[in-house]
């Protein structure tokens, strides 16, 4: 995409989010997330990733994910806009009949493992079906139940039916370039919701006085928040990273580097948004503030798609370029 | 509960920190500079009567406890001395503990007295290039020839073997293919390190330069059967005993340095004065100091359990292993706080908190690495399957 034409698409995002955010738990309700969500189909942005070549680079995609995640909004962005579309077009498969598919995970949240265990429909608000893919690059599409229960209260998320049809079947690298997508989009809305969420607290500590003086002119303050703007950086140049390697590298130089985003996320992500609730004091613990949307936005994510502990064990394993170099000394 | 020190605690306490008031840092740091051992520092201690502090009083010693041996060593570190100073003495305090619940009647009488005195310096021989923690991996042997053993193997990171006269020598007389259990099969020897069948060299090291830390190459040394303390095959149980003792005894080092780094640290933070103001005044200073108070105020008071359990007669891994991790961690971080505060300063020798920086990172490995000690407490406190 031109600068410029990327640019009027974050535009068009960024006046959506401003328009749908919400302003307290109390505001999450499901006709509002219906509604908000029909307007982010309207903005047409499913088509991005469904041509091949794609409208947009996958670093223009997490750039989006990110813009999504700087507001709390109950919109599906991710599921149904950002990777949902990315799986057909990897499979080559037409766009489901008639139907608007988000992803399915593993109850736990986690990508879906070999075990049978029950499959939920993640980030589903405006879904009617869910696209699963197995371990080995299967790929089926499955219906929706009811709404599960979500500590991430701006995330929908159904259980999901028995299998309805096959869609295709993913070569490695398909799976590859899938997982490290995902885990991309995932880790940059996460990046943007800590981002924003410490500006948010930035702002606060220099209108909130103290002893006579805004609360962001003590050291220790400054010294948080800075630290919060260094991990907030280390996930974003991580994330910029595996999205850039996506688009530019092969899929498993792309999955590491991924890995490295997610891990870097899961923890950083977090505890940036823990400073900044240090720093909101005790109108952040309060059911009518923000700050709990947040926290709870970053720290469910920390699970999703794979655990730190999932991504540092296979980060530990070595990689298949220099398992292949020692393979072929021997 | 009751967290007084008792009046002869007190005393000790005092009493220490006025002998040591003749050895200021800048004899620390020559010494230190120098890799000269602090012969005058060992002499008053000795003259002073407190190398034989936890030794049976009917061998010269005054029969104390493990609680007045930290307390001794805490000061001994916090007076600015460091591991350089603990570490001329650490062994003589307690390190022969196995010598005096298991030892001969006779090995007791002939060395115990000249350990209280000052008169005979020990070292402690059980790590070796093979095995450093996995100690029943040493391979260190001693082949039973007569009234003798005939000694061959290596050992490393042997603290004070270039002073002292003899070595606390663990060693295997039966192979651990010959055993039932792997911690059988190995004896203790408390005898002579002849520098005829044992080369001594010292390792080039970050810190703690006064006191040695060498390499062991033992050649056909000969121990006569005398020296053996206890029974044959025995000797990795002995060592167990003195195990946790240890671990108190390090953590109080770790806290006495962290003690002198962070009032350094405070000393400097109130005198600097950087934009018109002294720089304890910045949060940014003043709080990491506030914390690493916290942090070793709260390992001191577990490092003071753990020494009432063992001196009560009671089990106190948990505490002694807790206390170690915490000391370690706390000291460490003082220092590493008081060099931050220094600035440029430092990092010069002259202020001399690079050198308890430099000495207070080796209580995080030694003797025993901050993991094994998660180990210690995952396995044998939480009940969670050993990982290693």
């Amino acid at each position: 995409m031109e600068t410029k034409e990327f640019v009027l698409v974050r535009d068009l995002l960024r006046s959506f989010a401003a328009r749908f955010r919400v302003g307290s738990a109390d505001d999450v309700k499901p006709s509002a997330g219906a509604a908000a969500q029909e307007a982010l189909g309207e903005l047409g942005l499913g088509e991005l990733r469904r041509s091949t070549p794609p409208a947009a680079t996958v670093q223009e995609c997490a750039l989006l994910a990110e813009e999504h995640g700087g507001l709390p909004l109950p919109t599906s962005l991710l599921g149904t806009v950002l990777l949902a579309p990315e799986l057909l077009r990897l499979l080559g498969a037409p766009a489901a009949p008639g139907g608007t598919p988000t992803i399915a995970l593993a109850r736990d949240l986690r990508f879906p493992d070999a075990s049978p265990s029950p499959l939920v429909a993640w980030d589903s608000e405006g879904a009617d079906e869910a696209l699963c893919v197995h371990p080995d690059g299967t790929v089926t599409a499955v219906g929706l139940g009811q709404a599960a229960p979500s500590v991430d209260l701006l995330r929908a998320i159904r259980t999901a039916g028995p299998a309805r049809r096959v869609v295709g079947r993913l070569t490695l690298a398909g799976q590859r370039h899938w997982q490290a997508y995902a885990l991309v989009v995932v880790a940059a809305e996460l990046m943007g919701a800590a981002r924003s969420f410490v500006g948010q607290s930035v702002a606060y500590a220099r209108e909130r006085s103290q002893y006579g003086r805004p609360v962001g002119s003590f050291q220790a303050v400054q010294h948080l928040l800075a630290d919060a703007t260094v991990q907030v950086e280390a996930c974003a140049s991580a994330t910029r990273y595996a999205a850039w390697c996506l688009d530019h590298e092969s899929p498993e130089r792309a999955l590491v580097a991924a890995r490295v985003a997610k891990a870097e996320v899961n923890r950083s992500a977090v505890e940036a948004v823990y400073a900044g609730m240090q720093v909101f004091g005790g109108i952040a613990q309060t059911w009518e503030h923000v700050a709990h949307l947040y926290l709870r936005k970053v720290r469910v994510g920390a699970t999703v798609l794979a655990t730190t502990a999932d991504l540092l064990t296979a980060l530990a394993e070595p990689e298949p370029a220099a398992v292949a170099v020692v393979e072929a000394v021997r | 509960m009751d967290f007084e020190l008792t009046e002869d605690q007190e005393t000790i306490r005092k009493a220490v920190a006025g002998l040591l008031r003749d050895f200021d840092d800048r004899y620390w740091m020559e010494k230190d500079r120098d890799h000269e051992f602090p012969a005058e520092f060992y002499d008053a201690v000795a003259r002073g009567g407190w190398l034989g502090l936890t030794i049976p009083e009917e061998y010269g010693g005054h029969g104390l406890g493990i609680t007045e041996a930290s307390l001794l060593l805490e000061e001994v570190a916090r007076s600015g001395g460091g591991m350089n100073a603990a570490s001329a003495i650490h062994l003589s305090i307690f390190g022969m503990h196995p010598v005096v619940v298991h030892g001969s009647e006779e090995l007791k009488r002939r060395t115990l007295p000249r350990i209280a005195n000052g008169d005979l310096h020990v070292c402690f021989g059980v790590t070796e290039p093979g095995a450093g923690l996995d100690t029943t991996s040493i391979t260190t042997y001693a082949r039973r020839d007569g009234d003798h053993y005939v000694v061959n193997g290596r050992k490393v990171w042997i603290s004070k073997a270039l002073e002292s006269e003899k070595i606390l020598l663990l060693t295997r007389t039966a192979k651990v293919g010959e055993v039932a259990k792997r911690t059988d099969g190995m004896t203790l020897f408390l005898t002579d390190l002849d520098r005829a069948h044992v080369d001594i060299r010292p390792i080039p090291k970050m810190g703690r330069n006064a006191v040695t830390s060498n390499e062991l190459f033992i050649d056909e040394l000969r121990v006569p059967v005398e020296d053996r303390v206890g029974e044959e095959g025995q000797g990795f149980r002995y060592l167990l005993d003195g195990l946790n003792p240890e671990r108190m005894l390090i953590a109080a080092e770790a806290l006495g340095i962290g003690r002198v780094a962070l009032d350094k640290a405070v000393r400097y933070g109130k005198e600097r004065v950087v934009f018109d103001r002294p720089i304890g005044m910045n949060q940014g200073v003043q709080f990491p100091l506030a914390d690493s108070l916290a942090r070793l105020d709260a390992a001191e008071l577990v490092l003071r359990k753990a020494t009432w359990l063992y001196d009560h007669g009671r089990p106190c891994g948990r505490e002694a292993n807790t206390a170690k991790y915490l000391c370690a961690d706390a000291g460490f971080t003082a220092a590493d706080r008081a060099l931050q505060t220094h600035g440029g300063m430092g990092y010069s020798e002259e202020y001399h908190v690079a050198r308890y920086f430099r000495e207070a990172r080796l209580m995080r490995i030694a003797p025993i690495s901050q993991e094994m000690i998660l180990n210690y407490l995952g396995s044998h406190v939480l009940g969670l399957p050993r990982s290693y």
